[in-house]
């Protein structure tokens, strides 16, 4: 069952980080593109702890890139109020379907 | 050593918690779906990550609850990915 | 009205200041009386029936107008048009001569450089809502 899940939930990270990525392209908000490095990272973390049968987390460097996510993530949230009065850079493909 | 991996727990369940709450607030200003599907998700992730602690720091012989942890991300993330699918088209 | 009337920066004015056709009635009518302070309720009587848009709309509409140097607000929350620079101005002209020239293309470009579902979701980070 713990090894379904984990498969399951390395894909659904990446694959979600696929959709931050595309609104990334399309709004050009730096946020998502924060979010869908964090969730590679978060997939990384699921797939690593898995196929090293890491069970500790914490003890592990592992560990480190689940953190690394959510520090990523909360320097996209600190970057967006301390900067949300900047008007944002002009959309260079709106012509353009994305 | 024991203290730093504590910093490093909370700073995910803070982080966490956060965005659940923002979303949350988000979805009850705008009422957007991608809201609810986003903010169910975070539950999901929060709910691992609380688990984690209690997996590791609380009770780190007595229980694995690693299928629990990983079973919340899961529901989360199927929350999120039909969010995403579903609602995140143009009007 | 040409082609190249619709510059990069208007298009920048439009995708970063004007989240709907509603919000861009509102800022041609509080543009057309410069003088005038405005209430909510004073715009949406002033807005032709047609228009569909509520008391509350409009006064979110002018509070998302603020960061852009189109609108000043008084002690009482009333607004007026105000344009912080003259490129500002010139693409409130542009919108006002799109709206009456070119309004099928205006609401096109309007609608085409705005998702928002998607940035409801970055909108949600914000704490303070300006």
């Amino acid at each position: 069952m713990y090894e379904f899940l984990s498969g399951a939930v390395t894909l659904a990270h990446f694959v979600a980080a696929l959709f931050f990525l595309r609104f990334w392209r399309r709004t050009r908000d730096r946020l998502f593109l924060a979010f869908a490095l964090a969730f590679v990272l978060f997939a990384l973390n699921q797939a690593l702890a898995h196929i090293l049968s890491v069970y500790h987390e914490p003890t592990s460097f592992i560990y480190a890139l689940r953190v690394l996510g959510f520090v990523l993530i909360l320097f996209a949230i600190v970057d967006k109020n301390l900067f949300a009065s900047r008007a944002r850079k002009q959309p260079a493909e709106i012509n353009r379907p994305v | 050593m024991a203290t730093f991996n504590l910093i490093l727990y909370l700073l995910a369940v803070l982080t966490c918690l956060a965005c659940t709450v923002m979303l949350a607030r988000g979805y009850m200003r705008t009422g957007e779906g991608l809201l609810l599907w986003s903010t169910l998700c975070f539950v999901g992730l929060s709910i691992s990550n609380v688990l984690l602690f209690f997996d590791v720091i609380v009770f780190p012989t007595q229980v694995d609850l690693r299928v629990w942890r990983v079973g919340a991300t899961f529901v989360g993330l199927v929350f999120l990915l039909y969010g995403f699918i579903w609602e995140s088209e143009d009007n | 009205m040409e082609d190249s009337a619709f510059s990069e920066a208007f298009l920048g004015f439009i995708h970063t200041a004007i989240s709907s056709v509603s919000a861009a009635e509102v800022l041609l009518l509080v543009h057309r009386y410069p003088e005038r302070w405005w209430t909510p309720v004073e715009v949406r009587a002033a807005l032709p029936a047609d228009v569909n848009i509520t008391e509350s709309s409009i006064a979110a509409c002018l509070d998302g107008l603020r960061p852009h140097g189109v609108l000043e607000f008084d002690a009482e929350k009333r607004a007026r048009y105000r344009a912080a620079s003259d490129e500002h101005d010139a693409h409130v002209r542009t919108l006002a001569q799109a709206y009456n020239e070119r309004p099928v293309t205006l609401i096109r470009m309007i609608y085409a450089l705005r998702d928002p579902r998607i940035q409801s979701f970055a909108d949600a980070f914000k704490i303070r809502k300006t």
